[in-house]
């Protein structure tokens, strides 16, 4: 017998009539990719599951509103970018003590160098240029995608991305070429 | 520097045409700052793919949420619940149909049962005399009156 795997748009058809287990399918599906580009974001892992959860919860209530199945990813990305923000907007005028970027707060740290550079490199970034590397170089999605999720025209997200890159190589390049790690 | 014109950021994120990608490396063998920028940004991506995914700390899901219960019509819709309204139906028509009689109705029905059953007493008495009168006939050519 052969097995098709089940399309995402069959599961959004299916939730968006009730089916529950069709969309816990589909929320385990997406749940990682959604939680880290989050993780990512706000720098923060309490912060980043229950900014998941929202994002899931959203998504549900909005199935119907979704076009084209097709393009579910970044549309799903895209609400998760609008609560992220939300979220980094509550946080600015509460006075918080700014944490340094990239490190995620009241968590261990990441065990390979490597992995910790790259993050505290992602973390000197700004909130939109990192947005912008998460998207295309975490998340592969097209610059179209990115212009999407970010509600910008295609070069402002291509101009975001291309700074940050130009800034990581400036931190990145020298850290690996030293031999550092 | 490298030449402005060739775009060694959308090179190493493989973004490129084949068309613009072989424009690229053509003048790439011949310019060694765009050999340096190309070879930076790919060590720039290939490091960002060193980044840990983490894994998400609990599952994600929602079947005890209250916004996630389908709606009161849903409930019909259930294989389980359209079977038990059918058993619970059958049940209700049954004890409407058997429903127990009243007292005057039992009697009634005994009385009806206990005629009956003196009417079939009555018949069998009459055949058994019968019998035994042709018996007596045969057996002594003797009619009685």
């Amino acid at each position: 017998m052969i097995f098709r795997e089940v399309e995402d748009r069959d599961l959004i058809a299916k939730a968006r009539k009730g089916d529950v287990e069709a969309y816990n399918l589909l929320v385990s599906r997406w749940e990682k990719r959604v939680f880290n580009y989050l993780l990512r974001l706000v720098s923060n892992r309490e912060d980043a599951l229950d900014v998941s959860q929202e994002v899931f919860l959203k998504a549900y209530q909005s199935l119907p509103k979704l076009d084209a199945l097709d393009r579910f990813g970044a549309w799903l990305f895209r609400i998760a970018h609008n609560e992220a923000f939300s979220l980094l907007r509550r946080r600015k005028p509460e006075g918080e003590p700014p944490l340094e970027r990239g490190q995620v707060r009241g968590s261990e740290l990441l065990p390979m160098e490597l992995s910790m550079a790259v993050e505290t490199a992602l973390g000197r970034l700004s909130e939109e240029q990192r947005e912008a590397v998460l998207l295309k170089v975490y998340q592969g999605f097209k610059f179209e995608e990115m212009a999407e999720i970010l509600s910008c025209p295609v070069s402002t997200a291509k101009s975001r991305l291309y700074t940050a890159l130009d800034l990581l190589k400036a931190t990145l390049s020298p850290v690996i070429l030293r031999g550092d790690l | 520097m490298s030449c402005e014109q060739y775009d060694w950021k959308a090179y190493a994120l493989g973004e490129l045409t084949s068309v613009d990608r072989r424009e690229a490396d053509a003048h790439r063998a011949a310019c060694e700052s765009c050999q340096n920028e190309l070879a930076h940004m790919r060590l720039t991506v290939e490091a960002l793919g060193a980044l840990r995914e983490e894994e998400v700390p609990r599952r994600i899901a929602f079947v005890s949420d209250k916004v996630f219960e389908p709606r009161w019509w849903q409930v019909f819709l259930r294989p389980s619940f359209a079977a038990a309204l059918v058993i619970a139906a059958a049940i209700v028509a049954h004890g409407y149909i058997a429903r127990p009689a009243n007292d005057a109705e039992i009697q009634a029905r005994i009385d009806q049962a206990v005629a009956a059953a003196e009417e079939r007493n009555v018949e069998a008495v009459n055949t058994v005399d019968k019998k035994l009168t042709d018996f007596y006939v045969k057996a002594t050519g003797i009619v009685r009156q």
